[in-house]
C-alpha cells in the first residue's frame, strides 16, 4: 500500500507547530543580524578583504561585498525594448537496467523579443549518446569515467552554457534590440566540486571558454536568474561580523553558529528591499568561484520580484559595468512580471527542455524497437520490467 | 489563382478532420469549404469549417488572465497582450474541425465520403470562390451534413448555402433550388426544415 496518509497527517501537523516556533527564533535572529550589518556597511571594503582571505579558514560560506554592504536600488527607469535568450536544459540518465547504456541531453532554447517589432522562437535540442568514446571520459593517464549520474548532469549545465552562447551571437546576427543572455539556476558549478579534479576541469574549462568567454567576446549582458534561493553568502558577512577571529568556529570547539536556520532570503525577507528593489552586488567566495572562475567570477545581487526575493548571478565583466547591471536588474523584474513570478522565457525554456515520463516511456520503447529492427536482443533487466508494472 | 494554404491536418477521421492552424487567431470563417491533401496525390477532401478554437499546444495547459496594469502603471488589453507576450504565439494554437462533405479525383467533385480521409500532416487550404461555386453546383452534399452527428448541423448547412448562394449569378434560383432539395429531405421533420429556410432568407 502507499503512503498512510493518517500517521503522516499527525506527523505534518506537528511539524507545523515546531515551524512555527523556529520561525520566530528566526526573526530575532535576522534583527540582529541586520543590525550589525547595517553598522559595518560602511566598512564594506574591510570586511570585503577579511572574507577574502578568509574564505577557506570560515565553516559558513562568504560572500565579498562590492560596494556598502546595506545599499539598495530602485527599479531602473526602463523601455521595455529588449531581447531575450533563455536556455534550459534536461537529461535521460544513463541507466543500467536498459537494453543499451546511452543518455540524452534535451536543451530548451528560447528567444523573445519585447517592444518594437516583438517576436519568440522556442523550440528543443535533443542529442542522444551512446557510443564508447561518448559513454566513457578518459583521461591522459588512461583512467576513464562513466558518464552517468552527476557527469551526465555536468555535461548537461556546460551545454546549457555553451547554447546561450551560441543562441545569443545567432540573435546578434539578426537583431539590433539590447540583448540579455540569461540561464536558469546559478553560474557556479557547485556539483562540480565534489568531482575528481581532472573531471572538474573537463566540464569547467568548456563552460568557461565555450560559455561565459564567448559571451563576453560577443559583448552580452550575461545572468542567470534563481528562483527561492537558498544561499547563505550574505548571511556569512553577518556571521563573519560576530565572529571575525573564527576562533570559535575552530573544529576543536565545535562549529558555533551565530545564526542558525537562517540564509540570505530569510535576511532579505526582513523588508528591506521594496517592490522592485536590488541589493548591493556581492562576489561569491564558494571555493570553485574563487579559485577556478577567473575573470569570470561569479557575483550577485537580490532582486525583490513582487512575488518572492530571487538571486541574480552574473559574471565579474557584467558586474563592472553599471548599465548592464541596471539593464539585468530591469530585464530579470520585467520578465518575472511577465511570467507571473517568475520569469517568462525561463519558464518556456523549461517547457521546452522537460523531458516528461511518457516521454521517457516513448523514448525507451523508441529504443528497443530501434534494436528489435537491428535484429539486437532486448536484453532490459527483469528489475526494470518489473518496476514498470504491479503485478497483482 | 492559388488557394490559399492556411495550416495542416492535425488528426483526421473518415467523417472529420482537425486543421491546426499557421497563424494564431487565423481561422477561416464558421461554414467556409476547405479542402485537405492526401498521400494519394489524385485525391483531395473538401470540408465544412466548424468548432474553432484556440488554446494551448500543451495537453492540460490552459490560458491565463494577461490584460490589465502593468507594473508601471499603464493598462493594455485584448491585442496589446499579444504584443506584450510575444511568445504566446508559440504556446498557444488556433485549429478548427471539419465536416467531410466530399471529395475529388481526378478533376471530379464527388458528394460522398472519400476513400480515405485526409492525411496528417497534409495541407489545408481555403476555397476560393470558384471552387466553391464549383462544389455547391449540386446539392448531394446536403445529405451529409443532416445525418452528420453534430449538435450544429442546421446553422453549419444554413451558413454553407447561403455562401454558395452569393456567389451564383441568379441567388435567388439557388435558394429555391436549395430549398426545394431540404424540403425532400426533411420532409419528415417540419420544424428543422422551417428553422433552416428561414436562415436561408433572413
Amino acid at each position: 500500500m502507499p503512503l498512510d496518509f493518517n500517521q503522516v497527517g499527525q506527523q505534518i501537523k506537528r511539524m507545523g507547530g515546531d515551524l512555527r516556533q523556529t520561525a520566530n527564533q528566526h526573526d530575532q535572529l535576522v534583527t540582529t543580524a541586520w543590525t550589525n550589518l547595517e553598522q559595518e556597511s560602511p566598512r564594506w571594503e574591510h570586511w570585503a578583504r577579511h572574507a577574502e582571505e578568509n574564505y577557506l579558514r570560515s565553516p559558513w560560506l562568504l560572500a565579498a561585498p562590492a560596494e556598502p554592504i546595506t545599499n539598495r536600488y530602485r527599479l531602473p527607469k526602463f523601455a521595455p525594448h529588449y531581447c531575450l535568450a533563455a536556455v534550459d536544459g534536461s537529461q535521460i540518465d544513463l541507466d543500467r537496467h536498459w537494453a543499451v547504456e546511452c543518455f540524452l541531453i534535451n536543451l530548451g532554447l528560447v528567444t523573445i523579443q519585447y517592444g518594437q517589432q516583438p517576436y519568440s522562437k522556442l523550440h528543443s535540442v535533443p542529442a542522444l549518446h551512446y557510443n564508447d568514446q561518448e559513454l566513457l571520459l578518459r583521461d591522459k593517464d588512461g583512467r576513464s569515467y562513466k558518464m552517468a549520474g552527476a557527469l551526465v548532469h555536468a555535461e548537461r549545465d556546460t551545454r546549457e552554457g555553451i547554447a546561450l552562447a551560441s543562441l545569443a551571437q545567432e540573435i546578434l546576427a539578426t537583431s539590433t534590440a539590447p540583448l540579455v543572455a540569461m540561464q536558469d539556476g546559478t553560474l557556479i558549478r557547485w556539483s562540480l566540486s565534489g568531482l575528481d579534479p581532472w573531471v572538474r576541469s573537463h566540464f569547467l574549462q568548456r563552460y568557461l571558454d565555450e560559455g561565459l568567454a564567448a559571451l563576453r567576446a560577443a559583448d552580452v549582458p550575461t545572468c542567470s536568474y534563481i528562483s527561492h534561493p537558498k544561499a547563505p553568502e550574505v548571511t556569512g558577512i553577518a556571521r563573519l561580523i560576530a565572529k571575525p577571529t573564527l576562533n570559535s568556529a575552530s573544529k576543536a570547539e565545535g562549529i558555533i553558529d551565530p545564526y542558525p536556520g537562517i540564509n540570505d532570503t530569510k535576511l532579505f525577507g526582513n523588508g528591506w528591499l521594496g517592490d522592485g528593489e536590488r541589493s548591493a552586488l556581492f562576489k561569491s567566495l564558494s571555493k570553485i568561484n574563487v579559485e577556478e572562475y577567473g575573470e569570470h567570477a561569479i557575483y550577485f545581487f537580490y532582486l525583490n520580484v513582487g512575488a518572492e526575493l530571487a538571486r541574480i548571478e552574473l559574471p565579474e565583466w557584467v558586474a563592472q559595468r553599471p548599465e548592464w547591471v541596471d539593464l539585468i536588474h530591469a530585464v530579470a523584474y520585467d520578465q518575472a512580471h511577465r511570467g507571473g513570478g517568475y520569469p517568462v522565457a525561463l519558464a518556456r525554456a523549461h517547457e521546452q527542455a522537460v523531458v516528461r515520463e511518457s516521454d521517457r516511456r516513448v523514448f525507451r520503447q523508441m529504443i528497443e524497437q530501434a534494436l528489435w529492427h537491428a535484429r539486437l536482443s532486448n536484453g532490459s533487466s527483469l528489475k526494470q520490467d518489473a518496476k514498470s508494472q504491479v503485478r497483482v | 489563382m492559388q488557394e490559399q494554404r492556411i495550416g495542416e491536418v492535425i488528426e483526421a477521421s473518415s467523417t472529420q478532420w482537425t486543421t491546426g492552424a499557421y497563424e494564431l487567431l487565423n481561422a477561416p470563417p464558421f461554414g467556409s469549404l476547405i479542402k485537405a491533401g492526401c498521400y494519394d496525390n489524385d485525391l483531395c477532401v473538401y470540408g465544412l469549417v466548424y468548432d474553432i478554437r484556440t488554446g494551448s499546444r500543451d495537453l492540460g495547459g490552459k490560458a491565463m488572465v494577461r490584460g490589465g496594469r502593468r507594473y508601471d502603471g499603464s493598462e493594455f488589453y485584448d491585442d496589446q497582450i499579444y504584443s506584450e507576450h510575444p511568445d504566446l504565439a508559440a504556446v498557444l494554437q488556433t485549429e478548427w474541425s471539419a465536416l467531410v462533405i466530399g471529395y475529388e479525383r481526378a478533376g471530379r467533385i464527388i458528394h460522398y465520403l472519400p476513400p480515405q480521409p485526409p492525411t496528417v500532416h497534409y495541407s489545408v487550404h481555403l476555397c476560393d470562390d470558384n471552387t466553391v461555386h464549383r462544389f455547391t453546383q449540386h446539392c448531394d452534399f446536403f445529405r451529409m451534413v443532416l445525418h452528420a452527428n453534430l449538435p450544429i448541423v442546421d446553422e453549419l448547412l444554413g451558413t454553407a448555402i447561403r455562401n454558395a448562394a452569393e456567389l451564383q449569378a441568379n441567388r435567388r434560383e439557388y435558394e429555391l433550388y436549395a430549398g426545394r432539395e431540404l424540403a425532400r429531405l426533411l420532409r419528415d421533420d417540419y420544424d428543422r426544415l422551417r428553422v433552416l429556410v428561414r436562415m436561408l432568407t433572413s
